[in-house]
């Protein structure tokens, strides 16, 4: 399509759109902004229920309350209220600070209206505007261009590559393009790095490419591994529950208790089987771990993917901008051979287009060939030569040439695509002399351009020769040209990624590049940084794989190349099926469906503000050793929320077992409901500082899955260890403290009384100790456990509760609760009967840890 | 005077809760050996695997190590019982230092430290 006629099909001109006909526009179309995925406090609040625990606790505690257990209720809704304020307290904080992130700064727009240009705020374009772009516009919609001039734009926001493109406003005969592909097209967000040019807005807002894109982002994140561990969790703990509950009310009922006495007491035991500090754990383990990753500048913007970020086993990240700088470099300057050679920079600085001022702007690499020159101190030499004349660069001829004049000689100096240059060449300079260009070594020379390109580097070639003194020059004077060198550029990595990278791999994290990037320069990157490469794929090739097939490939391929946005989730979403728990890195806005789907999406604070929506976790600082800690630090939370889990659900489940069990042989009940109530809160007092808890360091090498079977395994082997130790204690209190007299009393007598009250003392004290102390042996693997040191205020708080435990039956409150002070001999016994108890848990672990791994 | 009743019902408890968590080791052993059986399978260790199954008298020391937890168990069960019908605390107490001490040896032989025995991500 030509100019005219998209002036004609948008039904604008070359005058542009009239005042009236905006205001006309404006209202059909909208402004022209993207919307953003920036939550209210209402949703940061809302987000904070969606936990079955919540589920279950919310319903002891309405059960509680109904039964006139208005006290645990009260404990219970507390515990719930605490553990949203917390949870919502850090997320909010995280959201505000990635709005005060983005750039409050509107884009301006040069448009054409009525016949003048004028500056406005980019929001008010309408299809059909007529806008000018310079050098180091933000494109602020797409554009069809209808007049440029040396107009190229880096479009590695949207497409990932890094080299400019170069912009035509010629008509295109193309099926099916792929924004690569459309030359005559500028896109919203994408950078003009040279030249100028017009255009006519086809598209604005969400109906842009770069709009495209924001809008296939969900509305809700996909739930990550971490939430659906915690679903598990909650829907094995809710049967477990159920299952226990009905069982001993139903028990209960068949020996004949009171049917209020048995619901209290299997309600009682239900409510021990729940784990009412699991929420307030897992939240203060995530916002002090979110509070630790702020000081090494991570900003965790959802707290649950925190420990998705741990057990992360597979990091696909994008590359330009990510793993590379983001910016192109002068590589290498040389002659023909391949040896440095200052001339060639010295020439490529006289013809160069960039424009030097305070500072250096144009296309990229004439930008990077001055860089480097001033880095080199070489931009002396140029200063010998004055400039006569240029021809500037075009797209038919591919390059640029200019005329200067030294000591009186008049040299044209060529730069510009190496086929082009060197189709202008009769010779080609080596070692100080000329030799002519034959066929063998026209294609030897082509063959070494090629394989720099394939090497992965952007290839310029630079020529000469001595010229006539002329008032003009053209592009017929480009012709038996002297082939001088070559000039490379790179994209280089980033400082410190190669590092970054083996320190993941040592974690377990493989790495996977995604890139818009074509697979030589994706290439060239991996062998920087030294990542092994296994398999390549294009995006052509992966367009035309099944979904079997793109599961298989993605576990073999290190390198994606070429390929869309679309691309990239299926990929993630592939990995995910896999099994795997996968991270995703990129700061374009081709990254951002990517950032939303991954397990966890990571960005940077230099990145679009799409994809830092999109992102789960933003860095602050471009630094990726980073990474590494945050990977540790979502280790450690792992590590020590499943210690909560194990510890709570294996010792409960044996504890409430037990009291089951002893319910129906006992004349009395083994512990009275309030007993169990108040035993359980002591308990997660006990648990509070388990996230401050240290996690060995062995713990923390490799990354860890929910494996809700392992939890399930762990809870049958370690559950029935407290069950026996707890049945030990009513052998000890019925056959050694002759409790067992109580059977052949009425149960309304003093006797029995103080009989039962003796039993249940001695069961509490016992299972208080038993299930506080075992946690410094389930806390770690290692054997014998004391070789692991636990937390300071773990240690302190949990101990502060032991002794807490231990006077209590000799208190008022004891008494209130009703126990009664135990005699000496009991305390010599159960400090033996404890000992033993350790040991054989941790004996257990020697057995455990051999036959199931985690 | 000993309830008798009292007596029988705990001593089938404390028993049942031995044998159940017997039977949990038994099967997470089973479990286990399936799991790597098939695992073995797939990377053509299977005849060793095979040969070595079939040697019973390596087998069964092989299975009287790996239990020598089960059979601490099946001890202190019978221990427990009689301490506690005997009704004596000095017994019970002596009984339970021999079988720390014996319990911290057993420790001590499979001392671990700093061992690294988690699971390398599939994709290493």
């Amino acid at each position: 399509m030509s100019s005219t006629e998209v002036f004609k099909r948008l039904q604008t001109s070359e005058q542009g759109l009239s005042e009236q006909e905006v205001k006309v526009r404006l209202k059909t179309h909208g402004y022209n902004e993207l919307p953003t995925q920036t939550l209210t406090w209402l949703q940061v609040l809302a987000r904070q229920f969606k936990n079955p625990i919540f589920v279950i606790l919310i319903a002891c505690a309405v059960v509680a309350g109904l039964y006139s257990e208005l006290k645990q209720s009260v404990i219970i809704l507390s515990m719930i209220a605490l553990s949203i304020i917390l949870g919502f307290y850090n997320e909010y904080k995280a959201e505000k600070i990635v709005i005060d992130l983005r750039r409050n700064v509107s884009i301006k727009a040069v448009v054409t209206r009525d016949g003048k240009p004028s500056e406005i705020d980019s929001r008010l374009l309408v299809p059909g505007d007529l806008v000018s772009v310079y050098v180091g516009d933000i494109v602020p919609a797409d554009l069809r261009v209808v007049e440029c001039k040396y107009l190229q734009a880096n479009e590695a926001v949207l497409t990932g590559e890094s080299f400019p493109i170069e912009k035509t406003s010629e008509g295109l005969n193309l099926q099916n393009p792929t924004p690569h592909q459309l030359m005559n097209y500028q896109f919203m967000g994408t950078v003009v790095v040279n030249g100028s040019g017009k255009g006519v807005v086809v598209s604005t807002g969400k109906n842009t490419e770069f709009g495209a894109i924001s809008k296939t982002l969900a509305r809700t994140h996909p739930e990550t591994e971490f939430q659906k561990g915690v679903r598990q969790y909650g829907n094995m703990l809710l049967t477990l529950t159920a299952a226990l509950a009905v069982g001993i009310f139903g028990l209960n009922a068949i020996i004949g208790r009171s049917l209020i006495d048995a619901l209290l007491f299997a309600l009682a035991v239900a409510i021990g089987l729940v784990p009412e500090l699991m929420p307030a754990i897992v939240t203060i383990s995530l916002s002090q771990g979110a509070r630790r990753m702020a000081k090494l500048r991570v900003v965790v913007k959802r707290l649950v993917s925190i420990e998705d970020f741990g057990n992360m086993d597979v990091l696909c990240t994008d590359k330009t901008g990510t793993l590379t700088e983001g910016r192109i470099v002068l590589n290498d300057c040389a002659s023909i051979h391949g040896k440095e050679d200052p001339l060639v920079l010295t020439y490529s600085l006289l013809c160069n287009a960039a424009v030097v001022g305070e500072k250096i702007s144009g296309n990229p690499m004439d930008v990077a060939i001055w860089q480097h020159a001033m880095e080199k101190g070489a931009k002396e030499d140029a200063r010998n030569y004055t400039k006569v004349d240029e021809i500037p660069f075009d797209y038919q001829r591919r390059m640029m040439s200019v005329v200067v004049r030294n000591n009186g000689e008049h040299t044209l100096i060529t730069k510009g695509a190496p086929e082009s240059v060197l189709s202008n060449c009769t010779y080609v300079e080596m070692e100080s002399r000329k030799e002519p260009i034959d066929t063998t070594l026209h294609l030897s020379i082509n063959d070494k351009f090629l394989n720099l390109s394939h090497l992965g580097y952007r290839v310029i070639a630079v020529a000469y020769k001595d010229v006539d003194t002329k008032t003009a020059y053209s592009a017929e004077d480009e012709s038996d040209l002297t082939l001088l060198g070559f000039l490379t550029f790179t994209d280089p990595p980033k400082k410190d990624v190669t590092s970054a990278l083996a320190n993941l791999n040592e974690m377990g994290v493989n790495t996977k590049v995604l890139t818009g990037d074509n697979e030589l320069v994706a290439r060239k990157i991996c062998d920087d940084l030294n990542v092994p490469v296994k398999r390549v794929i294009g995006g052509s090739e992966l367009t035309q794989m099944s979904s079997t097939e793109i599961k298989a490939a993605v576990e073999e391929t290190t390198i994606f190349a070429r390929i869309t946005p679309e691309q990239k989730l299926d990929i993630i979403k592939a990995l995910k099926a896999n099994g795997h728990v996968v991270g995703f890195m990129g700061d374009g806005v081709n990254d951002a469906p990517a950032l939303y789907e991954a397990d966890v999406g990571i960005s940077v604070d230099t990145a679009v503000d799409v994809s830092k929506d999109a992102a789960d976790i933003v860095l602050l600082d471009k630094d990726l050793l980073v990474l590494a800690n945050g990977i540790t630090e979502g280790r450690k939370i792992f590590g020590n929320t499943t210690k909560y889990i194990l510890m709570g659900t294996s010792s409960n489940f044996g504890n409430m077992f037990s009291a089951a069990a002893a319910s129906i042989f006992l004349p009395f009940l083994p512990m009275l409901p309030m007993q169990i109530l108040f035993m359980n809160l002591l308990y997660d007092v006990a648990n509070i500082t388990l996230p401050t808890d240290n996690v060995d360091e062995e713990y923390t090498k490799w990354p860890k899955r929910w494996d809700i079977s392992f939890v399930r395994k762990y809870t049958l082997f370690f559950g029935p260890f407290s069950s026996l130790y707890d049945f030990l204690t009513f052998g000890i209190m019925l056959f050694i403290f002759g409790t067992f007299a109580a059977a052949n009393l009425s149960p309304t007598s003093p006797e029995f009384l103080k009989f039962a009250s003796l039993f249940q003392s001695g069961w509490f004290v016992e299972s208080f100790w038993t299930e506080v102390l075992v946690m410094f042996v389930i806390r770690t693997r290692r054997i014998p456990f004391l070789t692991s040191r636990p937390g300071k205020w773990l240690t302190v708080l949990t101990l502060s509760c032991i002794a807490f435990g231990t006077v209590l039956p000799f208190t008022i409150l004891g008494d209130f609760l009703g126990f009664t002070a135990l005699p000496a001999e009991y305390w010599v016994l159960l400090v033996l009967m404890v000992a033993t108890y350790l040991l054989l848990v941790d004996a257990g672990k020697v057995f455990f840890y051999k036959i199931c791994k985690f | 005077m000993l309830n008798l009743d009292l007596f029988a019902w705990w001593a089938v408890t404390i028993s049942g809760g031995i044998v159940f968590l017997i039977l949990v080791s038994i099967y997470l052993y089973t479990n286990s050996r399936v799991v790597r059986g098939e695992s073995n399978k797939s990377t053509a260790g299977t005849s060793r695997v095979i040969r070595r199954e079939s040697n019973i008298l390596a087998a069964g020391t092989r299975l009287g190590k790996d239990f020598i937890f089960v059979w601490v168990l099946i001890g202190l069960l019978v221990f427990y019982i009689i301490s506690v019908n005997i009704g004596s605390s000095m017994v019970f107490a002596a009984g339970n230092i021999i079988v720390e001490v014996m319990l911290i040896a057993y420790l001590i032989r499979n001392r671990r430290e700093k061992s690294a025995e988690t699971v390398r991500p599939r994709s290493q």
